[in-house]
C-alpha cells in the first residue's frame, strides 16, 4: 500500500529542522525493511501572525511503498520517534495517510485541506474532524499539537503531486557547466525537466548548471526546473533556477491553485 | 533597514527580495547562523534570509537574534 507520512512543527529556532527528522524516518523504514520510500519534500504553508510556527511555517513529507500489515508499526515507530525527538516547545503532529483507502473524492477534500492551509488560518478541530472522517491517521506529540493541522495540510500537499521542493540538492556538475537534459536525467531523483513555462525540454537540449540545484513535485515528477536566459542575439541558453526563482514559481504555483 | 513592529521585533524593511541588502546586513553581523538546507532561499549562503534567526512573515521577516 502506498502511504504519506507528514510531521510539522518538531523544532525549536536552535534544533534539527523538521525535514531531518522526515529523513531520519524515512531513512529508519528503509534500514528496517519496512518498505521503498521517496524522497522528503518540503510545503510551505501560511505566514500568518495568528499561527504560532517557529520561523518558516513548512511541513515535510514522503512517500513510501509498504506492506499494509506494517501500517501500524510505521505508525508507532514514527510516534515513538517523535516523541524522543521533538524539542519541549514544539507543538508536533504526525499524519499518516494511507493513499488506496481514499476514494478520488476523499483525496480531494486532503488535497483542498492543503491549500487551504496556504491561504486561511485553520484550526485543530478541522483537521481532527477531516482525519476523523477520512479514516486517516494523525496524532499529536506535546505542545499544543498545533502540528497537526500542518502535518494533514502537507500530506494533502505531497497528494496533490504538484507542490514544494525535495530536501537537499544534487551533486550534478560544476557550477555554469553546460549539460544535455538526457545527462540530467541519469542521476537519480531526477525525473525531468521542464521550463518555468511548463515545457518539457527534449534530451539532447543543453541546460547550464547553477549554484544550487533543486528539484521540485511537480505532476508527482521530481522536476529541475529551467528558464531561458536571452543571450541578446535572438538567441537564448537555459539555465537551472535558483531558490528565489523556484520561490516565484511557488508563488505563481499557488496564485494558479487559488483559481 | 529595520523597524520595530507592533510586537516589538525587530522587523526588515527591504521585505522578501532585498537580497543585496539582506546579505550585506548578514556579512556583519555577529549572530548569523546558517538555517537547515530546505530552508535557504538566497543564493548568497550569507544573507539574512538564510540566517535560523529570521522568522518569515505575510510581507518580510523578524529577526529573533536580540
Amino acid at each position: 500500500m502506498q502511504i504519506l507520512v507528514c510531521i510539522d512543527d518538531t523544532d525549536n529556532i536552535e534544533s534539527r529542522g523538521t525535514g531531518e527528522l522526515a529523513e531520519m524516518i524515512r531513512r529508519s523504514m528503509e534500514e528496517k525493511g519496512w518498505g521503498k520510500t521517496q524522497h522528503v519534500t518540503r510545503h510551505q504553508l501560511l505566514l500568518h501572525p495568528d499561527i504560532p510556527y517557529t520561523s518558516h511555517n513548512s511541513s515535510m513529507c514522503f512517500q513510501a511503498e509498504i506492506e499494509a500489515a506494517l501500517l501500524p508499526h510505521v505508525i508507532s515507530y514514527a510516534e515513538a520517534f517523535l516523541a524522543r525527538e521533538c524539542q519541549q516547545e514544539a507543538d508536533p503532529g504526525l499524519c499518516v495517510l494511507a493513499v488506496d483507502g481514499l476514494t478520488e473524492q476523499a483525496k480531494r477534500t486532503v488535497i483542498n485541506f492543503g491549500y487551504k492551509a496556504k491561504k486561511t488560518v485553520l484550526t485543530k478541530a478541522e483537521a481532527y474532524d477531516l482525519a476523523n472522517q477520512l479514516e486517516i491517521h494523525l496524532s499529536e506529540h506535546g505542545g499544543t499539537g498545533q502540528g497537526v493541522i500542518g502535518a494533514l495540510a502537507g500530506a494533502g500537499l505531497r497528494l496533490s503531486n504538484n507542490d514544494g521542493w525535495f530536501k537537499g540538492d544534487h551533486k550534478v556538475g560544476r557550477q555554469g557547466e553546460a549539460m544535455t537534459v538526457q545527462r540530467l536525467l541519469s542521476f537519480s531523483a531526477i525525473d525531468q525537466v521542464k521550463s518555468v513555462n511548463g515545457a518539457c525540454l527534449p534530451e539532447n537540449d543543453y541546460v547550464v548548471i547553477g549554484n544550487k540545484l533543486k528539484t521540485v513535485l511537480l505532476e508527482g515528477k521530481a522536476v529541475i526546473l529551467v528558464y531561458p536566459e536571452d543571450l541578446g542575439n535572438g538567441d537564448f541558453i537555459w539555465k537551472t533556477c535558483e531558490k528565489k526563482q523556484l520561490r516565484e514559481y511557488e508563488a505563481k504555483m499557488n496564485c494558479v491553485a487559488d483559481k | 533597514m529595520w523597524q520595530i513592529n507592533e510586537k516589538n521585533e525587530k522587523e526588515f524593511l527591504g521585505g522578501k527580495t532585498a537580497w543585496d541588502m539582506a546579505a550585506e546586513i548578514a556579512e556583519a553581523c555577529a549572530a548569523f547562523s546558517l538555517d537547515v538546507e530546505e530552508e535557504l532561499i538566497a543564493e548568497e549562503e550569507v544573507s539574512c534570509y538564510n540566517c535560523r534567526y529570521r522568522r518569515w512573515t505575510a510581507e518580510t521577516f523578524v529577526c529573533l537574534k536580540k
